[in-house]
């Protein structure tokens, strides 16, 4: 998938920066793999072990990628860190919970999928307002600003589901099953839950369709053009206020799938999108925040090493891990480990 | 009326005013009740904000409470969310004490909330009484010494401790693994039975922290890596269910061991079919109905009960209710015994001292308390009833039943 990146044939400089990248991320990577594995030792974990932590970290890869894709799209078209992204996340769980419960005549299944629909939408119709509400009125003001606004929208969006569902957890029934209780195999003696082949299939056709999004539709390259050079393309026709709530929708449909296909093996409650939101962050700054291949490889990474970490020293630690990446990456790399980047036009 | 003549008139009827309205308004008495009615510890503090509310309806429909001498006074309880928050809880004490002026602090649905407003309460020389567990709340650790203005109607983490040995060794256990959430609460739980277990034999093999908000629990590697025979679970519902819920999905035969936390009806709605089987202490009130007839417990829980049920439109007990029910039935009784007309300071000072002596063979919901200046909390490990899991209720599981 190449996102927004240039149509373009590549330059010797593209490629030499890209094979730098994948160079550095591979030798980090690597460097961490062996550590942990290293600290496990004492702990006798076998292969089926370190399988297993694998297979975890896949599932919470996964959602960071998909959240962390949100965070890419609305980056690139606005300039901004959208710290709402979280918010979303949660909205998707919680709206299809709420519709769920509906008393409609229909089998579960449907009823489940209609719910996720449903919610999926109004999410992205919150995105839309958001921006248009919030952030297209402040469109002069300087981008801190700006970042600013989307850390009170979080707030409101948060405050507003507290009101509307109370503090409770709630339950999402599992999609296999239609019921708290997941089906699970064994694939040798590791267990694969039912919902994490959900998550895994969702999250690459979400990528899938994205790429087809960016390549194949008028509006996904107009998206691109506002990515590349937003003087450029106001120039050439395109809307670019009108691309801003765009991704903002975009980005709203990435947070509530992320947060449905995950709502089974959690709780979800009100504040359950703080901590997702911050680690999609981190993700996302792993891909420089602007690359979509950087930020869903970002995620499946952070995922794996976060619960490999987790396993092997005190696993009361575990977000401690994504935060520490987060600062020794932005002293080490602050460009992240992207593909090809996109000078920023105005 | 001459212009001087009229600026003193202005001035006395200000003066009265002002000062008039505060004396008639020293005849109530003020609680201030902080709960973490949202944040992880909502499905504690609900339950015990619905008691608070059932109450101040009980109190003003007998229009207040009778001191010695025969003057009624209306009592107030002043209701604030801390959040789940140990800053917000910090900040709302100083609010209650220096602004609202309560002559009793009922507060700290959480730990880590109460043993911020610990000192605050101290320096204040305010009356606090507790509805978390951690035994630092009313005991000094470095003194060893009770701390004077504190007091708690909730069993600690060692009471609930010592029950799970006694479950423990009489079914023959003798390694277990113990999985706490990282709060001050679980951590308490972990240094509890890290005192406790090894005295009746048991060993912990593994013992880690877990996030309360976490989606994959690597610990569940350690745990079958480690081989214990039973996990014990150091936490409060929901996070309490998703730690069980995962150790369940991987080890569908070890024993799982729960602590006065998790006993909540929130527990079964959050955990389904995991929590079946699983054991641990709880207060009486949690199944009052299956308690013997001749237990003075039953016949004052059950009618806490239906009072409960009817005040919040039929929800289910739970034992914070039962908490936040005997921390402000102390207030009230300590504020009984207070004459009419003492100054704040003098006030709060009173209901300290009558805590220490006036609760005697208090029959409460978790047990019937005696408190004295060396005990600020009055229960004893006995008045746990141990309870398991069964068809997705509560069942008390008697000594005769443990295997």
């Amino acid at each position: 998938m190449r996102g927004l990146a240039p149509a373009s044939a590549t330059t010797v400089l593209e490629r030499q920066r890209r094979v730098s990248s994948a160079l550095w991320l591979a030798g980090i990577v690597g460097i961490m793999f062996v550590t942990l594995i290293l600290l496990g030792r004492r702990h006798g974990f076998g292969l089926t072990d370190y399988l297993q932590f694998l297979v975890d970290g896949l599932q919470a890869g996964a959602i960071y990628a998909l959240v962390a894709l949100g965070f890419v799209a609305v980056h690139r078209v606005t300039g901004i860190i959208n710290f709402a992204q979280g918010a979303f996340v949660m909205l998707g769980p919680m709206l299809t919970i709420t519709f769920y419960g509906q008393p409609l005549p229909l089998p579960p299944a449907p009823r489940l999928a209609l719910a996720a629909a449903l919610a999926i939408l109004m999410t992205a119709g919150i995105g839309a307002a958001v921006h248009r509400l919030a952030l297209h009125p402040a469109r002069n003001s300087s981008l801190l600003t700006r970042i600013i606004i989307t850390v009170g929208v979080y707030l409101i969006l948060q405050g507003a589901a507290l009101l509307a569902w109370g503090p409770r957890p709630y339950v999402l029934p599992a999609f296999t099953t239609l019921e708290m209780g997941d089906r699970s195999f064994l694939l040798g003696d590791v267990l694969v839950r039912a919902q994490s082949l959900w998550i895994w299939g969702t999250a690459v056709a979400t990528v899938a369709l994205l790429a087809a999004f960016f390549e194949h539709t008028i509006l996904g390259k107009a998206m691109r053009a506002c990515a590349s050079n937003r003087l450029a393309a106001r120039l050439t026709g395109i809307q670019v206020d009108t691309m801003a709530t765009l991704a903002f929708v975009l980005a709203a449909i990435l947070g509530a799938v992320a947060g449905i296909v995950v709502g089974p093996v959690t709780r979800p409650t009100f504040s359950m999108g703080l901590e997702v939101g911050l680690k999609g962050f981190v993700a996302a700054i792993m891909g420089g925040l602007v690359s979509f291949q950087g930020a869903v490889l970002g995620g499946l990474i952070l995922g794996i090493l976060e619960n490999f970490w987790a396993g092997v020293t005190l696993a009361g630690f575990k977000d401690l891990f994504a935060f520490v990446v987060l600062i020794v990456l932005l002293l080490i790399r602050p460009q992240g480990f992207g593909g090809a980047e996109e000078g920023e036009g105005t | 009326m001459s212009g001087r003549r009229f600026v003193a008139l202005a001035v006395i009827i200000l003066f009265l005013a002002v000062f008039l309205p505060r004396a008639a308004a020293a005849h109530t008495y003020k609680i201030g009740f902080i709960a973490s009615v949202t944040g992880p510890g909502a499905s504690l503090g609900v339950p015990e904000r619905f008691v608070a509310r059932m109450l101040q309806d009980r109190l003003t429909g007998q229009r207040g409470i009778v001191g010695p001498d025969k003057v009624r006074h209306a009592v107030e309880i002043v209701v604030f969310d801390d959040q789940s928050s140990a800053d917000v809880a910090a900040g709302l004490a100083r609010r209650l004490i220096e602004e609202e002026k309560v002559t009793v602090l009922v507060a700290g649905t959480l730990s880590g909330p109460s043993l911020a407003m610990v000192p605050i309460a101290g320096e204040a020389r305010t009356p606090m009484i507790s509805m978390a567990s951690a035994r630092a709340i009313i005991e000094d650790p470095a003194t060893k010494r009770m701390r004077p203005w504190i007091f708690k109607p909730v069993p600690e983490n060692l009471h609930s401790a010592q029950k799970q040995a006694e479950y423990l060794s009489a079914v023959g256990i003798r390694s277990v693994c113990h999985l706490y959430e990282n709060t001050a609460y679980g951590q308490d739980t972990f240094a509890s039975a890290n005192a406790i277990y090894p005295k009746a034999g048991i060993s912990i093999a593994y013992g880690d922290s877990f996030d309360r908000t976490g989606t994959e629990f690597p610990q569940v590697a350690r745990v079958r890596a480690s081989g214990c025979q039973a996990v014990v679970i150091g936490s409060i519902p929901p996070a309490a269910s998703l730690i069980n819920v995962a150790v369940r999905e991987r080890a569908a035969r070890v024993r799982i061991i729960h602590g006065h936390g998790a006993c909540s009806p929130d527990l079964i709605a959050t955990a389904g079919r995991a929590a079946e089987g699983t054991v641990m202490p709880c207060g009486k009130i949690l199944v009052a109905d299956q308690l013997p007839a001749n237990d003075p417990v039953r016949a004052f829980d059950l009618r806490l009960i239906s009072d409960y049920r009817v005040s919040t439109g039929g929800q289910p007990i739970s034992t914070f209710s039962g908490h936040a029910y005997d921390a402000l039935s102390w207030a009230l009784a300590a504020l009984r015994t207070l004459p009419d007309g003492l100054p704040l300071p003098a006030a709060r000072q009173a209901v300290r001292d009558a805590l220490e002596t006036k609760i005697v063979n208090f029959v409460g919901t978790h047990g019937i308390f005696t408190l004295s200046p060396e005990d600020h909390l009055g229960f004893k490990p006995d008045d746990f009833a141990v309870v398991t899991v069964k068809g997705g209720k509560f069942v008390i599981l008697p000594r005769n039943q443990w295997k």
